[in-house]
């Protein structure tokens, strides 16, 4: 190791007054693992070095044929290595100018050893959760409480979630709610569409022949008077998904009923039964099926149905966006598929979830599409040929 | 999914310094970079860095991160290499600051033994 003699004896060949440094000095050396390359350097993104600090830990996801993302609690980031035409060394036990100053030691010599060094490093950028996975595993294996449960192989708990799904817990734990996902039996399942319906039928039944005002559902009766056809973890998820729960002054548990979650709802189920309709025939037919007190609008449909005003009659078709694929040139190639020209109107609702934290639609739009007018309007259609 | 660890203790993770150097590292001397001498470092009154390599002087300056880093440190079996981001890895420290040497550095010019 060197000594200070020998330190003094380095700055005097290098011509350097010792009086115009501070008296500290460091000598750095290489440690036994420096060119091990096990260490790596991760560039942090505004936020995780606080939560680091904090003592939250980050997770690297993605399977052997993904692109490796990294998650915090509640963020998910794509990963990409950065090189640098520079040498970056890391060096524990390295004194700055200021915390030198502020310890006010003695001549004396600090033996830092070099850990590693590299001339790259992770790069992180913030991207939107890979979530479309989570609903095709859930998938598999629709729940109906009438299908025999023990033919069932395909199920997941939070932590199979967790290690198959690119995304941040948080980011999960609000996907599984937004698509109506329920925890039966530590699993999480999705319920078979119809079977959900089956549900909602007999909520609106009840509702109908109790004549109970929409916004004031009670739980208790619901579980008394269903709790015989369906298991009352099963009514009260579909209260819970199709209304807003809330607790009166006597402690009573009511529901809100959304109307438009369930208007929405039954469109589907109309809509599923052919490849298109007539859009007024659809229209009738749809307010007859909606509960007493509710009103179907066209605008309840976003991202479910598309309707074709060019055809005559007008017609009507599902579109469902959870269909469509993840991938922003895939959205839009497979969207103008579907239809050559399109309003933003009619499109926003269809790659309104492909935009990352502080892009607009009308950003992605002048990327992937390009504009015209026609009678009078603005148009989109695609950037290249779509065959 | 890899968990990023933290392998410091209670007291938080150990803050470590980022050394930026122009070129490449080589050993003087054969048998490899562990345990060799880079060189000194020092600190001018006004808070310079100098770092004395071998027959250099290089100036620099002492940067603040604006995106801190981490030290991430390969844990367990798996097939070495550099990007094998599905390993298992630690957080083993976090670098706020950096010096920086991108001047040409300054040779030094000797005609008097080294050893004292």
């Amino acid at each position: 190791m060197r000594s200070r003699a020998e330190v003094e004896a380095t700055l005097q060949t290098a011509k350097l007054n010792p009086a115009e440094l501070l008296p500290v000095a460091h000598c750095l050396s290489f440690g036994p693992q420096a060119g091990a390359g096990e260490c790596c350097l991760l560039q942090l993104e505004p936020g995780l070095c606080a939560e680091l600090e904090a003592g939250r830990s980050l997770v690297i996801r993605g399977e052997k044929d993904e692109q490796a993302v990294l998650c915090s609690k509640d963020k998910t980031y794509d990963m990409k290595i950065a090189d640098t035409s520079n040498m970056l060394l890391f060096i524990p036990g390295c004194k700055t100018p200021e915390q030198l100053n502020a310890d006010q030691a003695s001549c004396n010599i600090i033996h830092s050893q070099i850990a590693g060094f590299s001339n790259n490093y992770w790069e992180l950028r913030r991207c939107r959760p890979k979530l479309k996975k989570l609903r095709k595993l859930l998938m598999e294996d629709p729940y109906d409480s009438q299908k025999d449960q023990t033919l069932t192989f395909s199920k997941y708990t939070t932590e199979d979630l967790l290690s198959l799904i690119q995304a941040s817990e948080e980011e999960i734990l609000h996907q599984l709610q937004v698509i109506g996902a329920c925890k039966i039996e530590g699993y999480w399942r999705i319920l078979e569409f119809d079977y959900e319906m089956k549900l909602l039928n007999h909520v609106t039944q009840l509702i109908d022949s109790e004549s109970w005002p929409l916004s004031k559902v009670p739980l208790r009766t619901c579980l008394e008077e269903l709790g015989s056809l369906e298991p009352r973890e099963m009514i009260e998820h579909i209260l819970l998904s199709y209304g807003r729960k809330y607790t009166d002054d006597a402690g009573e548990v009511y529901f809100e009923m959304r109307e438009d979650k369930i208007c929405r709802a039954i469109a589907q189920m109309l809509l599923q039964n052919a490849v298109k309709f007539n859009l007024s025939e659809f229209q009738e037919v749809w307010q007859q099926s909606v509960p007493e007190g509710m009103t179907s609008r066209l605008d309840q449909l976003k991202g479910l149905a598309l309707v074709d005003r060019t055809s005559r009659p007008e017609t009507i078709f599902l579109l469902k966006v959870e269909d469509l694929p993840e991938d922003n040139q895939e959205r839009f190639n497979s969207l103008f598929s579907i239809r050559e020209k399109w309003t933003e109107v009619d499109i926003t609702p269809y790659i309104q979830d492909l935009c990352a934290e502080k892009q607009t639609v009308g950003a992605l739009l002048t990327k992937y599409a390009r504009s015209s007018m026609q009678n009078g309007v603005k148009v989109y259609n695609s950037r290249r040929p779509i065959s | 999914a890899a968990p990023l660890a933290r392998s410091a203790g209670a007291g938080g993770l150990a803050q470590w310094v980022l050394v930026e150097l122009q070129g490449e590292v080589e050993p003087r001397q054969s048998g490899g970079l562990a345990g060799s001498l880079l060189g000194d470092l020092h600190y001018t009154r006004e808070g310079v860095p100098v770092l004395i390599v071998g027959h250099h002087i290089l100036y620099g300056k002492v940067v603040q991160l604006e995106k801190p880093f981490a030290v991430l440190v390969k844990r367990g079996a798996g097939e070495p290499g550099p990007e094998e981001p599905h390993a298992r890895y630690a957080v083993t420290a976090l670098i706020k600051t950096k010096l920086l040497f991108k001047t040409r550095p300054k040779p030094i010019i000797t005609n008097v033994p080294k050893k004292v």
